[in-house]
């Protein structure tokens, strides 16, 4: 019950576009094609020039308190220094959680209850004056002010105090579970053993903001800058933002960000396929642009890749995050594993991914788990459906159920045009169902009202499309909401869309979240989902797989497989 | 000319006003006949029936269905772009195959005529029995009723059609079959303009002689209705519903493009329009062939109507006769058909009806005849 409706929307936001609103970047080695084209002529990055982010959703309330990005965001993360943050690295090793600001990932005691960083020397803000521990408190507490609301629920939940803390313009005293020593250390209190603080303490709550600067929900109009560049312009709440050089910023304290144009003109509102279409052509000061927020689409893959310039000027990049069916348990006939199993043969994921836009845009997906090592990756497929379906299993199970005549079941999806819960992956479900003797009834729902409907333990449905993504490159985010017993939420909310309440899973959760090395923990995360799969809760499609063109003169181009898209703070144009 | 305005001008004489009958309709084809264009759109419409008709036969010809996935024909790597030169066209699949699904476009092209047509034609029907009844009574009614029904007319008209549909399709629950919902949807938002045109008609009817002899006569207001008013009702009824047939295949579409309509795996062009749109550059042919569907559907009715328009109007008829010559005939049928039918023409012509044929091809004379009609009124 500790989760707001708040919280819940603002999950439910991020669980459907993270990977928009994170914004992060990266470049592309894993294709040869990206490499051949950053490494032409004169493949060296140099530093001038303005590089132009083409963006469908603007950069809203661009305070560091009120933004829910996943590793810092992209854009937010030129500006917004934080304690740690993601390494800038192609692939699987950018997916590890570095310094920042601080001097390391944070050193655990108490059982991990107590976190403690320490300031790098020689920090300062736009202006030139120091950055101190005292600043980065002052910045997280006034992410709990209402009029500031926005961001992830982890702090509230997880900082002893933090459930009834209403932010520093009301409550004075602030918040006891932060405590600053001296201007360099800064120690948090959680009232549990989290061993994933130091991924939380990428995100932008933990960037530092001088109290004397703070000018309540103004801020957001001109933060003041930690990171290499300063906000000079910022139209229409984020439409259109211009970044210059933070002369006060020194690369020396700042391993992570390159920081290489002198100017960076973010200018959003734009529709996806104009966005494909002005990089495509990369005429004028697009031929020296990227995009934070748009993949290119099936249609979009299919003319890009017929042309051996513009498939040169792609982008590759994962992002842990899986599509899934899933069911209710509560609801009839789903209350049967072995209708559960049935429906997890007959899945055809060849055509299910064909329907998400095909091979080179998704991934099939037999565990609930992302395909990355960071998450725990543990290969399973519980209930072998091959490529295209193992109808006859299925027909099998559902005889032994005592559906020998067949199923009529009724799958609900969302009428969004995003080919995650679309129409077009439901249809392919219903084609594959048929020849399993299931009849599929779709029920297309206009896409707030499928959200809600989900998410409320007593409107959910028995059969429906999902997907999930989680705030950083950890198993701990993906499995806990979803497969947490005591994360049932009865009005209000709720993720356990499975209502698995298993006291052996529950208890692994919290021993998992006691450690404090990641990779140790990543496999026992492994090992879980690999256990919860056996019940068929849910049946995994797909990993999508994202493809972002770029100007012709971009260069170093680098993507992790933490944001699955460009990181503009390593792009050079010049 | 003349004939024909002093007709207009003196609705009175008993012979003029005869109900056309047999001979009627025989003049109605022949005069329809004598117009090239809608001959040709009455042979392309008969073409498109036929198809949606004999879609299953069609489809087992070409040995395929509307909605068995292929996904061999289609390049998964690319997007699911169709292999093969213009989507893929081949012996087996004629018009190629859908991108991501490998679905062949044939089936779902004639498949999704039935669609179009089906429930265009099916929201007409309501749309006109709803008119007919409500002008009817309104202007067979008493003041209150009358009053009543024209305020509520005046509303419905005011409705945005767009906008209700939207709102009522998303509300109903989607158990209820959808080809029946979304042309009952479309039928009863869209009926305001017939209900005023009949209304207006029945009128100018109730004070023609023949009909204060049925009253004096003893008959019933039902009885009149039924047997003297329904007949004169049909030349304006049947020309309205020439218009409203293709109105009604483009919201179709309209409420399908924006998800609300026909729902997956029934084809419609509507929906085919909304996954294609996409896909212009990569596989063209996906969205030409439901647009052009459209296209050449909306086209051949709204010709045809136009024709059935011009043909049902005396005016014109006495146009058509110059040079043809057929002066004999052309003269016979102004005749008899005068009276109610000019009537019923004026009364049309003055509401939307010379807007809307005025902008199709084939419409020059009607647009002046629509002229005409007004200037003899003045």
């Amino acid at each position: 019950m500790r989760h707001s409706s708040v919280r819940a929307r603002r999950l439910a936001a991020v669980s459907v576009s993270l990977a928009v609103a994170a914004g992060a970047v990266a470049c592309g080695p894993e294709d040869n094609d990206a490499k051949a084209s950053s490494g032409g002529a004169d493949a060296k990055p140099a530093k001038g020039g303005t590089l132009t982010v083409l963006n469908s959703n603007p950069q809203q309330d661009f305070d560091p308190a009120r933004l829910y990005t996943s590793g810092g965001g992209n854009v937010p993360s030129l500006v917004f220094r934080t304690l740690t943050t993601r390494n800038r690295e192609d692939g699987a090793e950018g997916s590890k959680v570095v310094p920042d600001l601080a001097t390391d990932t944070g050193r655990p005691s108490e059982n991990a209850t107590v976190w403690t960083y320490t300031l790098k020397k020689g920090l300062t803000y736009e202006d030139g004056s120091a950055i101190t521990s005292a600043d980065i408190k002052y910045g997280i507490e006034r992410s709990f002010a209402a009029e500031l609301s926005g961001g992830a629920p982890y702090l509230r939940d997880w900082l002893i105090g933090g459930a009834d803390y209403q932010g520093p313009y009301k409550d004075k005293k602030g918040l006891e579970s932060i405590e600053t020593p001296d201007e360099r250390t800064i120690v948090f209190r959680l009232n549990k053993p989290e061993g994933e603080f130091p991924y939380l303490a990428t995100q932008t709550q933990f960037a530092p903001v001088p109290k004397a600067k703070d000018t309540g929900t103004k801020y957001e109009e001109h933060p003041v800058s930690s990171g290499p560049y300063k906000v000079v312009e910022n139209e229409n709440d984020g439409e259109r933002l211009t970044l210059e050089r933070n002369t006060h910023w020194s690369a020396s304290t700042d391993a992570e960000r390159k920081a290489y144009p002198d100017k960076i003109d973010v200018r959003s509102g734009l529709d996806s396929s104009v966005i494909n279409q002005r990089l495509s052509s990369s005429q004028g000061t697009d031929a020296a642009a990227v995009t934070t927020d748009t993949n290119l689409g099936p249609a979009e893959l299919a003319k890009v890749s017929g042309d051996k310039e513009l498939a040169a000027r792609v982008g590759t990049g994962h992002f842990g995050y899986t599509n899934y069916i899933a069911f209710n348990p509560k609801v009839k006939p789903f209350d049967d594993p072995k209708v559960r199993q049935a429906i997890s043969y007959a899945v055809d994921r060849s055509s299910v991914i064909n329907a998400a836009g095909g091979s080179s845009l998704a991934e099939a997906a037999t565990t609930y788990l992302p395909n990355q090592k960071s998450f725990g990756y543990t290969p399973y497929d519980h209930f072998p459906a091959g490529k295209s379906g193992n109808a006859a299993k299925a027909k099998e199970l559902l005889k032994e159920a005592g559906h020998a005549k067949g199923l009529t079941v009724t799958l609900t999806h969302s009428n969004a045009k995003d080919f995650e819960t679309s129409p077009e992956i439901a249809t392919a479900i219903q084609d594959a169902l048929k020849k399993a003797g299931i009849t599929v009834k779709l029920q297309g729902l206009e896409d707030n009202d499928y959200s809600d409907k989900i998410h409320n333990a007593r409107t959910e449905p028995g059969f429906f499309l999902a997907h999930w993504g989680a705030d950083w490159p950890s198993g701990g985010p993906f499995l806990a909401p979803i497969f947490d017993g005591r994360q049932i939420v009865k009005d209000g909310a709720n993720f356990n869309t499975g209502f698995l309440d298993d006291k052996s899973v529950n208890a692994e959760i919290d021993a998992i979240n006691k450690l404090t090395d990641l990779d140790e923990a990543a496999t026992r995360w492994g090992a879980l989902d690999k256990k919860i799969g056996e019940q068929a809760l849910t049946v995994p499609l797909f990993h999508p797989v994202y493809k972002r063109l770029y100007g012709k003169d971009v260069k170093n181009i680098v993507i992790s497989d933490w944001t699955g898209v460009l990181d503009i703070s390593q792009v050079s144009v010049k | 000319m003349s004939d024909v305005l002093i007709a207009s001008q003196a609705p009175g004489g008993t012979d003029l006003s005869v109900p056309p009958g047999a001979s009627g309709a025989r003049q109605f084809w022949r005069r329809l006949r004598a117009q090239r264009a809608a001959l040709v759109a009455a042979g392309v419409v008969a073409l498109l029936v036929l198809v949606a008709l004999a879609a299953p036969l069609l489809t087992a010809i070409e040995g395929q269905d509307p909605t068995t996935y292929h996904p061999d024909l289609i390049d998964s790597a690319r997007g699911g772009v169709p292999i093969g030169s213009f989507g893929g066209i081949s012996g087996e699949h004629w018009l190629g195959v859908e991108p991501q699904t490998g679905r062949d476009l044939f089936a779902r092209l004639v498949y999704g005529a039935r669609v179009s047509l089906g429930v265009a034609l099916a929201a007409t029907v309501v749309q006109i029995v709803i008119g007919v009844v409500v002008g009817v009574a309104a202007a067979l009614g008493t003041r209150w009723v009358d009053q009543l029904l024209s305020r509520f007319t005046d509303i419905i008209v005011a409705m945005p059609l767009m906008i209700m549909s939207l709102a009522l399709l998303a509300i109903v629950p989607s158990s209820f079959p959808r080809p029946v919902l979304v042309a009952g949807v479309i039928g009863l938002i869209a009926w305001g303009n017939i209900a005023k045109i009949v209304r207006a008609q029945t009128l100018t009817l109730k004070g023609l002689d023949y009909v204060s002899a049925a009253r004096l006569s003893g008959w019933g207001t039902w009885r009149i209705a039924r047997r003297e008013l329904l007949p004169g009702l049909a030349a304006p009824v049947i020309t309205y519903a020439a218009i409203l047939i293709p109105q009604n295949i483009t919201v179709e579409a309209a409420l399908s493009f924006l998800g609300v309509g026909m729902k997956p795996p029934t084809p419609s062009w509507g929906q085919m329009l909304t996954a294609a749109d996409v896909w212009y550059q990569a596989a063209p042919q996906y969205l030409l062939l439901p647009a052009g569907a459209l296209f050449v559907t909306v086209l051949a009715l709204t010709v045809l109507g136009d024709g059935v328009r011009t043909a049902l109007d005396p005016r014109a008829a006495s146009r058509l006769r110059v040079g043809t010559g057929r002066r004999r005939e052309a003269k016979v049928a102004s005749v008899t058909a005068a009276a109610s039918v000019t009537t019923a023409t004026s009364a049309v012509s003055a509401t939307s009806v010379a807007s809307v044929t005025g902008a199709s091809g084939a419409s020059g004379e009607s647009g002046e005849s629509g002229g005409a009609a007004q200037g003899g009124a003045s």
